[in-house]
């Protein structure tokens, strides 16, 4: 009869659900285990539970293992029931007595809850050759865990054991399994273990399915399998052997081209991101603004703040009065959707610290380009002592939304959210000021302010106004970038520090003046730096060869990628 | 003319009372200096160690201080600019004559001291994990060497395990001396040499002089980095062991998560990052990553829970100008300071005398101190011996002790040391 419930169990994963939601069968196996006196019927019995997928087992099995089973035997002329002792122990040193064959309390003649001492009763006995039979069930449970990242690991692990014992199970479980990641996984688990079999067959079956599934993971086994071949002078299984290491290499050369082409993308991305505003405020303006770098931070502390009000509150050494903000806790996706809220919010906040820094400084040094810089530069350590006291001088810690922290794998190559996040904003960003600056009155007003102050002014332009906006875009665009940089980085005063450098470069190259030039010369830049640590495996060195390959460049065309024609006389 | 006058009087005021302070310095009292960074990139994680030494030098003088004299702190700002922290010491040695100066974070700053202590024979107390290599007469090392931090988290990986190691570190002295050992130690243990991930540097006769992955201070790209620990760690038990030093955590963190990678699937054992470190970090990213230090906030010992909670009362009632009151947290660099200053005034007391060849001449003979992670004694050899402890970080930015290696002796010359 089990043997029938067995076959049926192999063959029908749904009627395996519901025979096992009764919980009977494994725990009457295991109870006929405990009470039969014969060691291999025993080990039998045990064995048979391998790749059942029962919550009993495990806990039974790990009690067994530990001396947490009992025999209950009031009186010679009974039958003896095996149980469980669980529960707090009361005075008199008594558990809770669950019978292990229903996992129901046992019951006195009376029906009333009985309560046992451990101390009383005899642990069911067990020996090596049991513990080790039920180590081997304990294993496979693992096999069946509902949870499929768990189960993938379990059967890795089996996998690079290479216990050749295991076979049986994992195709058995291969039989069964659905989900397709986890199929791989065991394919790769058994072609894995087959390396071990003494057979030269078996062993060539195993590698050329190792080829086939270019198996990352069994790299290292198949080296040591080949070199086991070349020492044994098995020269048919070391060239099957190097055909499967020449197919997982190719692989890996294919994964780390696609990945270094995405990781260039959104390297930059970023680099677009951060730039966009200088772009607008140094390319258009003509301001050399150094404290392009604290509006991106403006924009990272805002985010922040809109976390922690999402979520539990914050108190902020505010200028040297601890200042409380209470939070709203949310949960779930609303707190999850706090990031939304942030991005227009960084925006304006640092729109509008960007439009009181022209209105009180930036206006009267249109006409003087190198005192910009050094005023910005004035103005930039100002913000970054204002944060410090106002945030104080340690980074804070910004938590990243759940869809911004997984990632998408297709074929090994892995696409992180965030970062496929960053790309798709970007292209957006990009878009929009495209957008304002050709399609709507402000962009034609910008345009005309920006190559001509005076004849714009002449022609009734409010060019104050203009350039009161243009900034305050230039520097809200930073804002926006700062909420991403708190995603992938850190948040901290001098955050804009990082980013200066690299917004300049990338303004530079692309060519002063030209937005089409920064978006080249961003992703331009992150995808020749990302190749170059690819190939060189070494990020310092890529970045020397970054910044060289630049100064040349400049060398050769001063004014960038795009130069900017016109026919002002001082250009 | 009449506000020169005042100027006059008041210089001379100010100058008078300070003859009569340092009179009165002289009669009951000691000084001992403070050399830690306050302001710059260092002052982060050196404030702490000042607090924690002021708060000392305050337990200590409500006891009835050192030897019968008040300790009176002489506290100087390193600024994390490595020429003048020598310039300090000089001024501590020559000019305030401090009987002791506890301080240093960086090893580039003790670098930097070390001769001004030498030609004066100043005594320095250094309380942060370092490489080892040195064993100056004129530094107590309370700090970890290597064999009491990295070495102790490799047994314990092995134990576990583990097959395959992937080095990665800030690009300065401590990590790459630190995983050089960690490479002989590794090879020393049965790990071939193709399961040690991160990439190697040879010299022309192609001797090893540089193992692991190393980025710079502030580097916020580990988009490639941590794409080849994936697919290092693919087939085989992997752990990444981690000197990345300072706010380079955060990035490297976010992108690991990202990318799939967690603490169950390939842990991450961290030397530089203890619970103050967790203030500016991402804790719930981080879950589940190891420690290894001589102490942790978390243990679970009378003097621990004395001393944090003494710690804290302190912190709310202090006046020290400008110190952070909020979120505070105690670890082991902390620790290693406090048990610097006991040690110090057990050695002090000892021989008698604040003379520094006498204060040195007790501290090898052997003393010890019972403090917050456990009993500490000294070494010949200038260093401590030491409890070490295994963590993993939790969701609130605190360690769950996972093992305990009791009494591990310092031993600072460690390269070449492990055979294979």
């Amino acid at each position: 009869m089990r043997f029938l419930i067995r076959l049926l169990l192999l063959f029908s994963p749904g009627l395996m659900a519901s025979v096992c939601s009764a919980a009977e069968a494994p725990r009457a196996v295991l109870t006929a285990a405990i009470l039969a006196k014969d060691e291999a019927r025993k080990i039998e019995l045990i064995t048979s539970l391998a790749g059942e997928a029962d919550d009993a087992i495990k806990p039974l099995l790990t009690a067994w293992k530990e001396d947490g089973l009992f025999l209950y035997q009031p009186s010679a002329d009974v039958a003896p029931v095996p149980v469980q002792l669980t529960g707090e122990k009361d005075a008199n040193d008594t558990q809770a007595a669950l019978r292990v064959d229903s996992g129901r309390p046992l019951l006195d003649a009376a029906g009333k809850p009985v309560r046992l001492a451990a101390g009383d009763l005899t642990a069911v006995e067990h020996d090596a050759d049991l513990r080790h039979a039920m180590k081997d069930v304990l294993d496979l449970l693992d096999l069946s865990t509902p949870d499929v990242a768990k189960r993938i690991q379990a059967i890795q692990a089996i996998g690079f054991a290479q216990d050749v014992g295991k076979i049986p199970a994992l195709e058995k479980r291969l039989g069964l399994e659905a989900n397709a990641d986890a199929r791989r996984s065991l394919r790769e688990a058994v072609a894995v273990t087959r390396l071990k079999d003494s057979s030269e067959t078996a062993k060539l079956a195993a590698l050329k399915e190792l080829r086939e599934l270019h198996s990352l993971s069994s790299y290292d086994l198949i080296r040591t399998a080949m070199r086991d071949a070349e020492a044994a002078r098995q020269t048919e299984i070391a060239v099957a052997a190097r055909s499967a290491l020449k197919a997982i290499d190719a692989h890996k050369s294919k994964i780390n081209f696609y990945g270094t082409l995405f990781r260039g993308l959104s390297l930059g991305s970023i680099l677009l991101i951060v730039a966009i505003g200088l772009a607008i405020t140094f390319g258009l303006m003509g301001v050399i603004n150094m404290a392009h770098g604290e509006m991106i931070a403006i924009g990272a502390y805002t985010t922040y703040l809109v976390e922690n009000i999402f979520g539990e509150g914050l108190v902020i050494p505010c200028f040297g009065f601890s200042l409380s903000i209470p939070g709203i806790h949310a949960t779930g996706w609303f707190y999850q959707s706090y990031f939304f809220v942030a991005l227009p919010l960084s925006f304006l906040t640092a729109a509008l610290v960007g439009i009181g820094l022209e209105r009180s400084i930036i206006r009267f040094l249109y006409r003087r380009p190198l005192e910009s810089l050094l005023a910005t530069w004035g103005v930039s350590l100002l913000l970054q002592q204002g944060l410090k006291l106002m945030f104080g001088s340690n980074n804070v810690q910004v938590n990243s939304p759940v869809y911004l922290s997984g990632n998408w794998t297709v074929d090994d190559i892995t696409f992180g959210w965030n970062r496929i996040f960053v790309i798709g904003f970007a292209a957006l960003i990009v878009f929009g000021v495209w957008l304002i600056l050709t399609k709507t009155p402000l962009g034609l007003l910008i345009r005309a302010v920006m190559q001509n102050r005076n004849m714009a002014s002449c022609m009734g332009v409010r060019t104050e106004r203009v350039n009161m906006l243009t900034f305050g875009l230039g520097s809200g665009l930073a804002g926006l970038a700062g909420a991403f940089i708190s995603q992938i980085g850190n948040v901290g005063p001098s955050l804009g520090q990082n980013y200066i450098v690299d917004c300049f470069m990338t303004v530079v190259v692309g060519g002063v003046g030209n937005l089409a030039g920064t978006l080249y010369s961003a992703l331009g830049i992150g995808l020749v730096d990302q190749s170059l640590q690819q190939i060189l495996l070494n990020p310092v060195l890529g970045k020397i060869l970054v910044l060289v390959a630049i100064i040349l460049f400049l060398q050769w065309r001063p004014s960038g990628l795009f130069v900017t024609r016109s026919r002002n006389l001082d250009d | 003319m009449i506000s020169k006058i005042t100027q006059f009087v008041s210089v001379g005021a100010v100058a008078l009372g300070a003859m009569v302070g340092s009179v009165k310095a002289a009669d009951d009292t000691v000084k001992v200096g403070v050399l830690h960074s306050l302001s710059g990139t260092m002052a982060i994680s050196e404030t702490s160690l000042r607090d924690v030494l002021l708060f000392t030098f305050d337990e200590i003088n409500a006891k009835g201080g050192v030897l019968g004299k008040k300790i009176e702190p002489v506290v100087v700002d390193g600024a994390s600019n490595w020429p003048l922290f020598a310039e300090k010491a000089k001024q501590l040695l020559e000019q305030d004559k401090v009987a002791v100066t506890f301080g240093c974070w960086t090893s580039v700053s003790r670098k930097s001291v070390l001769p001004v202590y030498e030609k004066n024979n100043g005594l320095l107390f250094y309380p942060v994990q370092y490489e080892g290599q040195e064993e100056s007469q004129n530094v107590c090392y309370t700090a970890e060497a290597v064999n009491q931090q990295a070495t102790p988290a490799i047994d314990y990986l092995l134990k576990q395990g583990f097959t395959k190691f992937y080095l990665i570190g800030t690009d300065y002295v401590y990590p790459q001396t630190t995983n050089l050992v960690l490479l002989e130690y590794l090879l020393s243990k049965g790990v071939p040499i193709e399961n040690i991930g991160g990439g190697f540097k040879k010299d022309d006769s192609g001797k090893i002089i540089s193992a692991g992955k190393y980025t710079p201070f502030g580097h916020t790209d580990y988009q490639q980095i941590v794409a080849e620990i994936k697919q290092f760690s693919a087939g085989g038990k992997t752990a990444v062991v981690s000197t990345l030093n300072g706010d380079t955590n955060v990035p490297f963190f976010k992108e690991y998560a990202a990318s799939g990678l967690t603490a169950e699937t390939v842990p991450v054992v961290s030397f530089s990052i203890a619970e103050d470190e967790f203030r500016g970090l991402p804790a719930k990213q981080l879950v589940g990553q190891l420690g290894c230090w001589t102490y942790f906030q978390s243990i679970k010992s009378e003097e621990n829970k004395t001393f944090v909670k003494a710690f804290k009362k302190w912190i709310k009632t202090t006046t020290v100008p400008g110190i952070v009151k909020e979120g505070r947290v105690v670890d082991s660099p902390m620790v290693l300071s406090y048990d610097g200053v006991y040690l110090w005034k057990a050695a002090v007391e000892k021989a008698g005398s604040f003379d520094v060849d006498k204060v040195r001449a007790a501290w090898k003979s052997g003393l010890s101190f019972d403090g917050p992670g456990g009993k500490v004694t000294t070494q010949p050899n200038m260093h401590l011996t030491k409890n070490v402890f295994i963590g993993e970080s939790k969701a609130d930015g605190q360690f769950k002790i996972l093992e305990e290696f009791k009494d591990v002796y310092g031993e600072p010359w460690l390269l070449g040391k492990f055979k294979k």
